[in-house]
């Protein structure tokens, strides 16, 4: 727990870094709007999709944050996968599965009370790093803030983040021996965000496909809230994919060390 | 009362062999041992016992209770050492049998005195951090974390490795004093002379079945040695033969080499007529008592 603590406060300010260091040069881009428009409507419709960059908002905060939010998932989500990964099948690898569960507890109480940890470092993380944020948008803006709907966006990263670390423990459950969680994390991350980048092949059906696009940030910055119908998916998908975890990991034998 | 009792139990690893219709029955408070070459499936009948795999099928019991059923429950009085102990490197010794303690229902007070106790029987310094420690410091780790608890059944699987025989010989001494004060112990080895030394009565296990279950005073008037003899004249065959007891007898330029199960009395008066050079007589492998008596 100690390490995975130091571990998420690396992470808490990694992301606020990339948050901060790109909300510090909102004004720079914002000081010459008509000449920072035609580069970019010089650029393919898709490719300013792929890069967020939508041109009737980016001029305003929180435009301009959506810009940036996607780097900031792509971190996090690298983060959630990596502890989904790794938070259970590191006794796997550190051979200590045989010294935890010939104690006398049940499965479901050893990973709930991984999962209640994991939960509590990624909360951790988002509100380092949302905190973090609000003071560095606060100091940028010209007065075009609008503080709920950038929490909101901010939320969003919390809400990627469980999807990632759900498919990360879902894997480590169907994988006998994950020796380094990175190697498998980094990967998934990364298929995700290329599936993204795709939506010119899946149009609007790509949010279906990867939890980068699950969540329609541009409805947040024009309705104020989240889309009921996406929350209550992924709800489902979280409740599915953690049971499956479950069961997999009840059913699992636990091959000795050697 | 049996302590354990395994019915049929069996398990398969996809289609590679475990074991096969084990039934194992130990008693309350006796030393029990379980003896096998290495791959007879001595380990997956413990971890099966300890829930950390699954039968394929067949049934087993710990203090009457079912091992899937009762899991947690039973594990509450169970002090189990693994052959290969591994632990959580980054903590020190103290924090880690701290740790194992808060698993157990029982007076954290006398747990503390017991590794307090057993740190100092094993010379272990305590405040030394786990990935600092050699492989027998580590093993003293295992041994008092399977303790601390005071559990009625102790299950040991091939514990001894890496221990020295000075720590060897208090370990099994305190092994010994659990027993006197009431626990059962299950100890699998595939060095009979380990078992010979503290167990009274032994089940053997090959290629996943038990084939015997033996007092242990019977095993002992099977005593096995492996002979080695260089003599200064050439022996013949025959001198040896014919002899009760003697499996996988080689002559050949002065050396005989044999397997001996028997009174060594017998067989000394024997070599005794010979002229010899050197002598040597040595503890069998199990699997060479196996392949010549366990066929």
């Amino acid at each position: 727990m100690k390490q995975y603590l130091r571990s998420t406060i690396v992470w808490a300010i990694a992301l606020s870094a990339v948050a901060v260091f790109y909300l510090s040069i909102y004004n720079a881009f914002t000081k010459d709007v008509e000449t920072v428009r035609k580069i970019f409507e010089n650029y393919p419709p898709a490719f300013r999709a792929a890069l967020g960059f939508h041109l009737d908002i980016f001029f305003t905060l929180n435009g301009f944050y959506l810009f940036i939010f996607g780097i900031v998932l792509l971190v996090g989500a690298v983060q959630a996968a990596n502890l989904g990964v790794g938070i259970i099948s590191k006794e796997a690898a550190g051979k200590t599965f045989d010294f935890l569960l010939s104690k006398p507890i049940t499965r479901t109480k050893m990973i709930t009370s991984k999962v209640t940890a994991a939960l509590a470092l990624l909360a951790a993380t988002n509100i380092v790093y949302i905190t973090i944020v609000l003071f560095a948008a606060n100091a940028v803006s010209k007065g075009d803030f609008e503080v709920k709907k950038f929490v909101l966006i901010s939320l969003t990263l919390f809400l990627v983040q469980l999807m990632f670390f759900v498919i990360g423990l879902f894997i480590s459950a169907l994988v006998p021996k994950i020796k380094s969680p990175i190697s498998v994390s980094l990967p998934l991350v990364f298929a995700f965000y290329i599936i993204g980048a795709l939506d010119t092949i899946f149009g609007k059906n790509v949010r279906y496909l990867t939890p980068f696009k699950f969540y329609d940030l541009t409805y947040i910055i024009k309705n104020g809230a989240f889309e009921t119908k996406f929350l209550l998916l992924e709800a489902a998908f979280l409740i599915i994919v953690t049971g499956a975890v479950y069961y997999l990991y009840n059913k699992k034998d636990i091959p000795a060390v050697d | 009362m049996n302590v354990i009792e395994t019915k049929k139990l069996t398990k398969y690893y996809g289609k590679d062999r475990g074991i096969i219709d084990v039934d194992m029955s130990v008693e309350e408070g006796e030393i029990y041992g379980f003896i096998g070459p290495n791959g007879a499936g001595k380990s997956t009948t413990i971890r099966t016992l300890l829930g950390l795999i699954y039968p394929t099928r067949g049934s087993a019991k710990v203090f009457d209770k079912d091992i899937i059923l009762s899991g947690p429950e039973i594990r509450q009085e169970i002090g189990y050492l693994p052959s290969e102990v591994f632990y959580y490197d980054d903590m020190k010794v103290i924090d880690l049998l701290k740790y194992s303690a808060s698993f157990y229902k029982k007076d954290q007070k006398i747990i503390k005195k017991r590794i307090k106790e057993f740190a100092e029987l094993l010379d272990l310094d305590l405040k030394k951090k786990i990935d600092d420690l050699s492989y027998g410091n580590k093993k003293k780790v295992g041994i008092i974390q399977g303790l601390l608890h005071e559990p009625k059944l102790i299950i040991l699987d091939e514990p001894t490795g890496g221990l020295d025989p000075l720590i060897q010989q208090k370990f099994f001494n305190l092994l010994k004093e659990e027993n006197k004060n009431g626990a059962t112990v299950l100890f699998s080895s595939h060095i009979l002379s380990e078992v010979q030394k503290i167990c009274q009565r032994v089940a053997i296990i090959k290629e996943g079945k038990i084939i015997r279950v033996q007092k242990i005073s019977e095993l002992l008037e099977n005593n096995y040695k492996r002979f080695k003899l260089d003599t200064a004249a050439n022996v013949s065959k025959e001198y040896f033969a014919g002899i009760k007891g003697i499996s996988d007898l080689s002559v050949s330029d002065g050396s005989v080499n044999f397997l001996y199960r028997g009174r060594i009395n017998d067989i000394t008066k024997k070599i005794a007529a010979l002229n010899l050079k050197n002598m040597l007589v040595e503890e069998p492998s199990l699997e060479e008592i196996f392949l010549h008596y366990y066929k």
